[in-house]
């Protein structure tokens, strides 16, 4: 199994993750899929966006220290 | 939380079933578009997990996380929301524990002996935490299913086109505006 698993970059292993979370929360919240699909991007973003804001600002310090 | 206007038929069943399999709820309620969305999002994250951990990472082991918080597998306790595809762990780790059985179905699901748990983590490494995390976290993405079923979503049809409305009004007036802006600005420079 995992040899395959095993060349993906950890950092991959994400996107999966947050995907889902952003689906099923907005899911849980509305019931138009309209708005389903808007509330879930809207939060799939955010949360990357935080993501990668965390990664470059702990980047920028480790690389300091 | 706005009255459902979604019929839920019977709340109590609908929850059991979604916990049960991921979306059998929701298609018991005839919502069957969401029943899918969360099995799709749901198993998949829990198969993958299950399959990156080689099938090791969800077991159950009856401990007292106070006496033994090592040997505790808290995992298990986000797993467990999934409902049918970690319920074999359960019921594997009740057998040995309770009656003492080791090989019902083959094991599988059962306990993995501890020399194969400390294999994993050499040849597998943060896999076997992004296995358990994935696992875990498709339980708990459950519980918002399975409350969905029971409660409903938390807008109704009506307030959710109500909101895209609202939506659409205010850029169509925002596009007014900045029209307007626009014509005194071009009549400012003239």
């Amino acid at each position: 199994m995992s040899p395959s698993f095993g060349m993906i970059h950890i950092y991959w292993f994400v996107l999966p993750l947050v995907l889902a979370i952003s689906l099923v929360y907005s899911a849980s919240r509305h019931e138009a899929w309209s708005r389903i699909w808007i509330h879930a991007f809207r939060l799939c973003t955010w949360i990357l966006g935080l993501l990668v804001l965390t990664t470059v600002v702990l980047l920028l310090i480790n690389t300091q220290v | 939380m706005a009255e459902p206007t979604v019929s839920l038929r019977n709340p109590r069943k609908a929850a059991f079933l979604a916990w049960l399999v991921p979306g059998l709820g929701h298609i018991y309620q005839g919502r069957v578009g969401k029943g899918i969305l969360y099995a799709v999002c749901i198993l998949s994250l829990y198969t993958i997990g299950f399959v990156i951990g080689e099938g090791k990472i969800v077991y159950w082991r009856w401990t007292n996380p106070m006496n033994n918080p090592d040997k505790f597998p808290i995992y298990y306790l986000g797993q467990f929301f999934v409902g049918l595809p970690a319920l074999p762990a359960l019921i594997q780790g009740t057998l040995r524990y309770f009656f003492g059985i080791e090989n019902f179905l083959g094991g599988f699901m059962a306990e993995p002996p501890i020399r194969e748990l400390n294999g994993l983590q050499p040849r597998l490494g943060k896999l076997v935490e992004i296995a358990s995390m994935y696992t875990a976290v498709a339980g708990l993405l459950n519980i918002l299913a399975i409350y969905d079923a029971y409660e409903g979503p938390a807008y109704s049809f009506e307030e959710d086109h109500e909101a895209a409305k609202s939506d659409a009004k205010s850029v169509a007036e925002g596009s007014t505006v900045g029209n307007a802006i626009n014509g005194l600005n071009a009549e400012a420079q003239t």
